[in-house]
């Protein structure tokens, strides 16, 4: 069953495109990651599901409705946004319980929700007097206090330290295992998103590039992936970019991945050294080897913008 | 999952932020301040009026000017610092997770910004002139009333605009400059139409100005003091507050329907 189903989805900010002809399906159980560059729609689009802003074209459905000021979907949700905002004069647990009642839960829900995300000894702190990774961690928990069978969340990790990072995937994976909660998670950190996602939806200028399984995006964009090393990278990519059986490459300051056609692994091997030659720059290695969810999600980009 | 109370706990929440210590403490110190002083003040004075009605109506107003004015200062606050601060920071975005329809937030809202001022504003009020005046105000009731909706219109428009303005913005500093702006131009703007009709000896500028402003056509019925090109019944006094009134609520209808409709966030 899918939990959130996006059709040819558009909005425009006047001339700015935000999210253009973007489709997207999430099935129930699944994690998917919502990648992509600062302005590339992430934000507007998990908006647009949760019925913050109203698309120009095209249809979104949550559990199968319209979410624009649909208050049964609500209780059906948990949201975390990247900054997260409360009234801020109250205490944390005076408001988690405030909250319970709200959803009509036991307000004993508050206390367990703190404990879950590690928060239990803020419980009488005034809202304004957390830090922003506490200040995360308490929108988690406000998340949780239903227990919602789905939770979208934009760049819910942007706050916190590595420690605290590491603390809350490991509680989306156990939401996940032992809840069956379904995750629609954004963000920019991408290997947090290898970590706890089985779905990716990679999106660039308002549009999903690539979407499906992790497995499959690997199989379909990391697979045939050559690493070259060399001391100018820069220079080397520009001359394999005008290979034309190079289907998609990114590079930084130790080297280049290189995607190929299929069955041009040798040639590319043959073709380096020569073009490493003539620019005359210095090849330290080159192997065949899999791709992070770095160079997966470059590669797809890349991949497409070269179509 | 049993069902709980939504609307309620917004709302209660919403007046926890909007009268956290000491907002509420200090308005309602200086509500009572401006009503007992200046009550007592307007009950020597209006000793001679003429008809009950007119004492009651002169009483009502001189006890008002100070605490309609905190009133004003009070719900402008609301609207622009609670409402506005509220959406820019994001806290409606919060609110639009709890299964509550957007209407029933902004209901909320302005029941905490406008609803509960209101209620202090009257409740202060009408305490202090029944335990100074029983004798006044008990029997004309009707007038003291009607002197309350005239005198309030004003303000609730006002209060409407800045509604529509911080909704449109997403954020209350602007609309706070533009309700102060519109609350003290009213003065200047009746003032030019009172020259301006003693000298064409034509009520029609007074007549506009009261349909937003009926405090106006209630002085110029109890008071006169304009001559008599312009002597309104009691009816139109009546038909001039109904008027400001309707303006009032299609202001706050239409900021419901860009609420509940329109606003992205």
């Amino acid at each position: 069953m899918s939990l959130i189903v996006a059709e040819g989805l558009a909005k425009s900010y006047g001339r700015v495109v935000a999210v253009d002809s973007l489709n997207l399906k999430l099935d129930e159980g699944s994690v998917t990651g919502l990648i992509g560059p600062n302005g590339a729609g992430k934000t507007t689009t998990i908006k647009m599901i949760l019925g913050l802003l109203k698309p120009d074209r095209g249809v979104v459905k949550v559990f199968g409705q319209n979410p624009w000021d649909n208050t049964a979907i609500r209780s059906m949700i948990g949201v975390v946004y990247e900054k997260a905002f409360f009234p801020s004069h109250q205490k944390t647990l005076d408001y988690l319980q405030r909250v319970c009642r709200i959803f009509g839960v036991p307000e004993s829900r508050a206390m367990e929700v703190l404990e879950l995300v590690n928060l239990q000894e803020a419980s009488d702190r005034d809202i304004r007097a957390l830090s922003a990774g506490m200040l995360q961690k308490f929108a988690i928990a406000h998340a949780l206090i239903h227990k919602p069978k789905l939770i979208v969340a934009d760049e819910m990790t942007a706050n916190l330290d590595p420690q605290a990072r590491s603390e809350l995937l490991d509680l989306v994976l156990q939401l996940h295992r032992d809840e069956k909660v379904t995750f629609l998670l954004s963000s920019h950190i991408l290997p947090e998103l290898s970590r706890v996602c089985d779905s990716v939806a990679i999106i660039n200028r308002g549009k999903v590039w690539a979407f499906g399984k992790l497995s499959e995006l690997y199989e379909k964009y990391a697979v045939g992936i050559i690493r070259v090393s060399t001391d100018s990278s820069y220079a080397l990519e520009a001359e394999i970019r005008k290979l034309k059986y190079v289907k998609g490459l990114e590079s930084d300051i130790r080297g280049i991945s290189v995607r190929v056609a299929d069955g041009k692994e040798d040639k590319l091997y043959e073709d380096v050294p020569k073009l490493a030659k003539k620019i005359k720059a210095k090849i330290l290695g080159i192997e065949t080897g899999s791709a992070s969810m770095q160079e997966l999600y470059r590669l797809a980009i890349s991949t497409k913008e070269r179509k | 999952m049993g069902k709980g109370k939504p609307f309620l706990e917004v709302l209660s929440s919403a007046i926890h932020e909007d009268y956290r210590f000491p907002f509420l403490e200090v308005f309602a110190f200086l509500y009572a301040l401006g009503t007992f002083v200046f009550a007592s003040f307007g009950v020597t004075i209006t000793a001679q009026g003429a008809t009950n009605e007119a004492i009651a109506y002169d009483v009502v107003s001189s006890t008002l000017s100070i605490p309609l004015f905190i009133f004003i200062i009070l719900v402008f606050k609301n609207i622009a610092h609670g409402l506005g601060s509220d959406l820019e920071k994001g806290i409606i975005q919060t609110y639009f997770s709890y299964p509550l329809r957007r209407r029933g937030i902004l209901t909320a809202k302005l029941l905490s910004a406008l609803g509960v001022a209101l209620l202090l504003f009257l409740g202060i009020q009408i305490s202090a002139l029944y335990i100074l005046a029983p004798d006044i105000i008990l029997p004309q009731l009707g007038t003291v009333l009607l002197t309350y909706a005239a005198s309030l219109s004003y303000p609730l428009l006002i209060a409407g605009i800045m509604l529509l303005l911080t909704l449109k913005l997403r954020r209350g500093g602007i609309s706070l400059v533009v309700g102060l702006v519109l609350y003290f131009a009213m003065s200047m703007v009746s003032g030019i139409a009172t020259i301006f009709a003693i000298y064409t000896e034509n009520p029609v500028s007074l007549q506009i100005i009261s349909a937003i402003s009926p405090s106006l056509v209630l002085q110029q019925y109890y008071g006169g003091m304009l001559g008599d090109f312009w002597a309104p019944a009691f009816s139109e006094v009546l038909l001039y507050t109904g008027v400001s009134y309707v303006i009032v609520a299609f202001i706050f209808f239409l900021g419901y329907i860009y609420f509940s409709r329109r606003l992205n966030l």
